[in-house]
């Protein structure tokens, strides 16, 4: 039973480890899902890429503020 | 989509992907089975590598026949967020290891720490070399778990995943014959460097399959996949840039 649980945070952790990521890349997907359906844009892939480099410097920086807290 | 008809364009991504990661993933169980090979033989090691295969071979064949059931746009947007989300944590960690905020990955220290646990467990009094093959079980079946997302999310949403297999199992025989050559820590894997590069896939797939399950395919075809890399390659480097410490900083 230890164990099964053990895997499932583990799971868990691979897709959703910083909540804050995983929140703000859902939001991106959300916005570009209803780009792409309001306005069947061809651009809805370039909100993709560049909200998800947005969502990937926005945990950066907030990992890297942290380490040089410490 | 038949074998025959797979082109290079199409496979090489998946395989390359699905490979890339496979043998860092490959290269970490491996160091935890030659950790409770050392302490306990490798009879406990192999036959909780073994048991894990064969938990894992149940979860992939039960896995693969039911995402045949779910409609193809559907699966390509969950696989894209899945993947996006992967491989955004992967390349977060690898940007922080580059710019040496974080400590890099180092499998003699991890083999250490392993064997000191796994030891210390083993002094407790249970069954020796039940608890060694137990620790080999969970690390490859973690690790293999890792593995099988990779290969059915790089390769289902296309009929890829065979090719996509074959390059996790090419990693899994050249990790092997690697590790039981050396017998040792496979240490000289430059294992960071493999996982920034299987963060860049990982993301790029992510945007590739999800834009394309929202039916708004990336413009080039699977061209595009190249692409993508490319600038979110370009991206994690100028964060790394952008985070690593002056040496100012750094010496104070």
């Amino acid at each position: 039973m230890r164990m099964l649980m053990e895997v499932l945070a583990e799971l868990w952790s691979m897709f959703a480890g910083d909540r804050r990521l995983t929140l703000l890349a859902l939001c991106v997907v959300v916005l570009t899902g209803l780009i792409a359906l309001l306005a069947r844009s061809s651009f809805a892939p370039a909100v993709l890429l560049v909200g998800a480099i947005l969502v990937l410097a926005d945990a950066v920086f907030a990992a890297a503020h942290k380490a040089r807290g410490r | 989509m038949t074998a025959g008809m797979i082109t290079w364009t199409t496979a090489a991504p998946a395989v390359g992907a699905a490979f890339v990661a496979s043998t860092v993933e490959v290269v970490e169980a491996f160091t935890i089975v030659l950790a409770v090979a050392t302490l306990r033989g490798w009879r406990p090691a192999l036959s909780g590598a073994a048991a894990a295969l064969a938990a894992l071979a149940i979860v992939v064949a039960a896995l693969g026949p039911a995402l045949d059931l779910v409609p193809l746009q559907v699966l390509q947007v969950v696989i894209g967020v899945l993947l996006l989300l992967f491989g955004l944590g992967w390349l977060r960690k690898a940007v922080l290891r580059a710019a040496g905020l974080m400590a890099l990955h180092d499998e003699s220290a991890i083999f250490e720490r392993e064997k000191a646990a796994i030891g210390g467990e083993v002094a407790g009094g249970r069954s020796k070399d039940w608890i060694a093959g137990l620790a080999a079980f969970k690390a490859v079946l973690l690790e293999g778990l890792e593995v099988v997302f990779i290969v059915l999310a790089v390769g289902a949403a296309r009929g890829l995943t065979l090719p996509a297999a074959a390059g996790a199992l090419a990693a899994f025989v050249a990790v092997m014959v690697a590790g039981l050559a050396i017998h040792k820590p496979l240490s000289k894997v430059p294992e960071n460097t493999l996982k920034f590069a299987v963060g860049v896939m990982l993301s790029s797939f992510g945007v590739f399959w999800t834009a394309e399950g929202l039916g708004t395919p990336c413009p080039g075809g699977d061209l595009a996949l190249f692409g993508l890399a490319g600038v979110f390659l370009l991206a994690a480097l100028a964060l790394v840039g952008l985070v690593r410490p002056r040496p100012v900083e750094a010496s104070a």
